[in-house]
């Protein structure tokens, strides 16, 4: 303590190397900064700890030791002695309280973190006292919020927003995957209570009904992701090479008429040409007029013309965000590689692929790959244009051909109630993406070197 | 051919020679052929009537043979007599054959029925006089735009560019329609109004599009605002400070990130039950909000470029982290603030699985995303699917207006605002 260039205290020195003071703010929370002299500050941090023990004491720790049962009490007609007759008990709401054990874990969580950072600050504090330093006013530590402690100013709505909304509904549907929350219990009438690892067993590898329609939907998730990327991708850049070349004029005009309909939000035009590709929808009344065909044709009906067509439709809406991305890098592209490609004679499609694709390729793989990942998940295209029809009598209650991993989920959530199927898909999804980005983040400097260009 | 005419590049006018009188030849070949009777073009123009109310299709055919012919003869005179005014007239007059070829795909049908030619005529009893006749009008048209070194991305712009607009128009059209009703069996309207629009704001008991419009541009105006300023903050503080856990919290942001959102719906929706906020716009706005920090990549990837120097002058002029965070950075940050807000603003219009969950039937909370689908229900598609038409129109004006608005300050593009 004389020595004023000590080394740092961490968790655990601050206990063995700190005085009684220091070794009781583990327990009281602040008292640290009562000692030192930051009064409001150590009155703040004592009055969390109150309020978290209150809390707790009232009624956290029901709610987590509820967490493992799940509510015993089913709701039904129970025999009243005193009165002699049966009466309607209020059963427990499993949903609720694993709600609400949640947001009790979530709220530890949080104090947790209070906890800690009241040891470290009252070390600080106490620190900076025994070394005749000058303590840190309230009113100091009010004002530093917008200097060195900007961060906690920034980031504190964000943290709070993202703990409420974010956070807690994850763990919560998280949790539900290993319980049996499906059609068949339902609260408040039926309890649900924990299976374990069982939902993912009849998901993956028994050779029931939901298997039969998990892998299927998985496989065609898939392929519908590599042909959706790839077709906008080349395709945008298709385009962006063609109005960028140095021939066309009214290069405005053309972008123009391509970005038009993004003003239109997605699903609308997305509805729009559902209705237009229908058995009586205008392209198959023209189709019949210009004496194409002479039946309709079925564009959202059968499955393979239905899987097409969501391709195809993708790749209208798609192109021209992926022209728009793509013009910017086209005109970064140094103009002497082409001219020097010219006067040795290469033909556009050598220069294609020789200088614009292999430049294009190096800058926008991370682009490519989180594309990828986003169409994975594209829930409005498949959802908004085709619902996942046409259905199918193989398939699990109300999924359809069409359907992705996403879309299937969503449908489990709100049509068949089955949400310990739909937070199993969650995890799988997350899974997928996870070792997705994995890769593009070890392949990506980007990303790596956030300073390279400082 | 051996001459030099300058503005020329006369190696591809042999070629496309050739191809106008093949052209020329193919319209005296059989184009169309359907039990045992077969038409050539020339002879199918020549018998159809001049009146009466196929008078655009005929118009179609007599334009075709009349261009084919003409640009043969004007290709083998500027053989002879080469120019580039010449050749520019062959260009154009081949251009409109093209395009009348490619039409003929579409009117044929109709034409040889109605003017009784042919009955019960189908594209596919097209006869191979018309498919030679079309590949040669291509390959001559090309060969002519590269004699006049047109650029060819043109025929392909235009050929996309109806295609693209197919869908657009035909919602335009739609919204201004008289006739209504969900399936009609042709394009354009019989007859043009604006009562569709009109009709969208005059019954506020049964259709109230006024108010779902309004809500949407309440949220979306608060949303434009409040998502960009958390946005920017946390983009800022990520990426110009260093302070302990910055990293930590960038993972977790990231793996949260990659759960499907709407799967945490269920239990969002009973918090804000638990908070009193459900089925109040206020509730969308929160949520919203809540979760925009994780939209920061771009914004912070954006302020990486920026030289440290900034920074460390500020400081050395005795600006805190705060003051360089609003003096500074901000107003170099102009592009990308466009495009945040842009992003957060065409989000809130077409915001639909979670608005539509939280209002359940409240109908006067609803926003126009929800609202406009909540019309195209089967139950109610059939009687007001020019309405839903005109709401999408409705709906797409602001983010019209905001795109052209936004587009001084995006000219810049992303790439380069701070240079060394």
């Amino acid at each position: 303590m004389k020595n004023p260039l000590e080394r740092k205290r961490n968790f655990i020195t601050i206990f063995t190397k700190g005085g009684l003071p220091s070794k009781l703010s583990y327990l009281i929370m602040g008292l640290m900064h009562l000692v030192s002299g930051q009064v409001i500050k150590g009155c703040l941090f004592l009055a969390v700890e109150i309020a978290y023990i209150a809390y707790m004491v009232t009624s956290g720790i029901d709610r987590i030791r509820n967490l493992i049962t799940l509510g015993d009490n089913v709701q039904g007609m129970v025999f009243n002695e005193a009165v002699g007759i049966y009466e309607v008990q209020q059963g427990d709401n499993s949903m609720l309280i694993l709600l609400f054990g949640v947001v009790t874990l979530v709220i530890s969580l949080a104090f947790i973190a209070m906890w800690l950072v009241s040891i470290f600050s009252g070390e600080d504090a106490r620190s900076r006292k025994a070394a005749g330093k000058h303590v840190r006013t309230f009113a100091e530590d009010i004002r530093s919020l917008l200097n060195d402690k900007v961060h906690l100013a920034f980031l504190a709505i964000p943290v709070a927003g993202l703990s409420i909304f974010t956070l807690t509904p994850l763990i919560y549907m998280i949790l539900m995957a290993f319980t049996n929350y499906d059609s068949e219990h339902q609260p408040p009438g039926n309890l649900f209570d924990w299976v374990g690892l069982e939902n993912f067993r009849t998901l993956l590898s028994t050779s029931d009904r939901l298997s039969a329609t998990f892998w299927p939907v998985l496989g065609w998730t898939f392929i519908w992701g590599i042909f959706a990327t790839f077709s906008c991708y080349f395709g945008g850049m298709f385009l962006a090479i063609v109005i960028n070349s140095k021939g066309i004029k009214y290069k405005k005009f053309w972008r123009t008429i391509f970005v038009t309909i993004m003003a239109i939000p997605s699903f609308i035009s997305l509805k729009v040409v559902g209705t237009m590709l229908g058995e009586r929808g205008i392209i198959n009344v023209l189709l019949q007029q210009w004496g194409f065909t002479d039946h309709a044709l079925p564009f959202l009906t059968n499955t393979d013309w239905a899987r097409v067509t969501v391709i195809i439709v993708n790749f209208w809406i798609g192109v021209p965000v992926t022209m728009l991305m793509v013009s910017g890098i086209l005109m970064n592209i140094p103009g002497e590689l082409y001219e020097s490609a010219k006067i040795d004679g290469a033909s556009p499609f050598k220069m294609f692929t020789k200088i614009t694709f292999p430049y294009m390729w190096f800058i926008t793989t991370p682009y490519v790959i989180s594309n990828l990942i986003g169409n994975f998940n594209n829930f409005n295209a498949i959802y908004f244009l085709t619902g996942g029809a046409p259905n199918s009598l193989d398939y699990f209650k109300g999924a359809g051909k069409t359907d992705l991993l996403v879309t299937w989920l969503y449908k489990l959530t709100k049509d068949s109630n089955d949400y310990n199927l739909a937070a199993s898909i969650g995890i799988i999804i997350f899974v997928i993406s996870a070792t997705f980005t994995l890769i593009t983040f070890q392949r990506s400097k980007a990303v790596k070197n956030e300073e390279g260009f400082q | 051919m051996d001459k030099k005419v300058i503005g020329l590049n006369l190696e591809h006018y042999d070629k496309a020679l050739c191809g106008s009188i093949v052209g020329a030849a193919s319209l005296f070949l059989p184009y169309a052929a359907k039990d045992g009777t077969s038409l050539s073009l020339a002879k199918t123009a020549l018998s159809l009537p001049g009146e009466g109310k196929l008078t655009f299709f005929v118009c179609v055919v007599w334009v075709l043979v009349l261009t084919g012919v003409l640009s043969a003869i004007c290709a083998i005179y500027s053989r002879f007599r080469t120019g580039v005014g010449s050749v520019k007239l062959c260009r154009n007059l081949q251009a409109i054959n093209t395009l009348s070829f490619t039409l003929m795909l579409f009117v044929s049908k109709y034409v040889l029925t109605e003017s009784g030619l042919l009955s019960g005529f189908l594209n596919r009893n097209l006869s191979f006089g018309y498919y030679l006749g079309l590949i040669a009008s291509y390959f001559t048209l090309i060969r002519f735009m590269k004699t006049t070194k047109t650029d060819r991305g043109y025929i392909l712009l235009t050929i996309l560019g109806v295609i693209w607009l197919f869908p657009v128009l035909w919602i335009l059209l739609t919204a201004l329609r008289k006739e209504q009703g969900y399936y009609v069996g042709y394009f354009f309207p019989h007859a043009l109004t604006f009562q569709n629009f009109v009709e969208l704001f005059s019954h506020p008991s049964v259709l109230p599009f006024g108010r779902w419009w309004l809500n949407t541009v309440i949220v979306a105006v608060s949303a434009c605002v409040v998502n960009t300023l958390i946005v920017l903050g946390t983009a800022y503080v990520l990426s110009r400070t260093r302070f302990a856990g910055r990293k930590p919290f960038m993972n977790i942001l990231m793996i949260i990130g990659m759960f499907p959102g709407f799967m945490s719906l269920i239990a969002v929706y009973n918090i804000l039950k638990g908070l009193g906020l459900n089925q109040s716009l206020m509730a969308l706005i929160v949520v919203g909000a809540a979760g925009a920090a994780m939209g920061y990549h771009v914004t912070k990837g954006f302020f990486d470029t920026f030289p440290k120097a900034l920074d460390e002058a500020a400081i050395i002029d005795g600006a805190n982290r705060f003051q360089i965070f609003l003096h500074v950075i901000l107003p170099l940050s102009k592009s990308i603030i466009v495009y945040t807000v842009l992003g957060t603003f065409l989000g809130a219009w077409s915001y639909y699985i979670f608005p539509s969950m939280l209002f359940g039937d409240k109908q006067s909370s609803y926003t126009a995303a929800v609202g406009l689908f909540w019309l195209t229900d089967m139950r109610r598609i059939e009687t007001y699917y020019t309405q839903f038409a005109a709401g999408a129109v409705v709906v797409a004006v602001p983010i019209v207006i905001l795109f052209i608005w936004l587009q001084q300050f995006y000219v810049d593009g992303l790439s380069g605002s701070v240079k060394g």
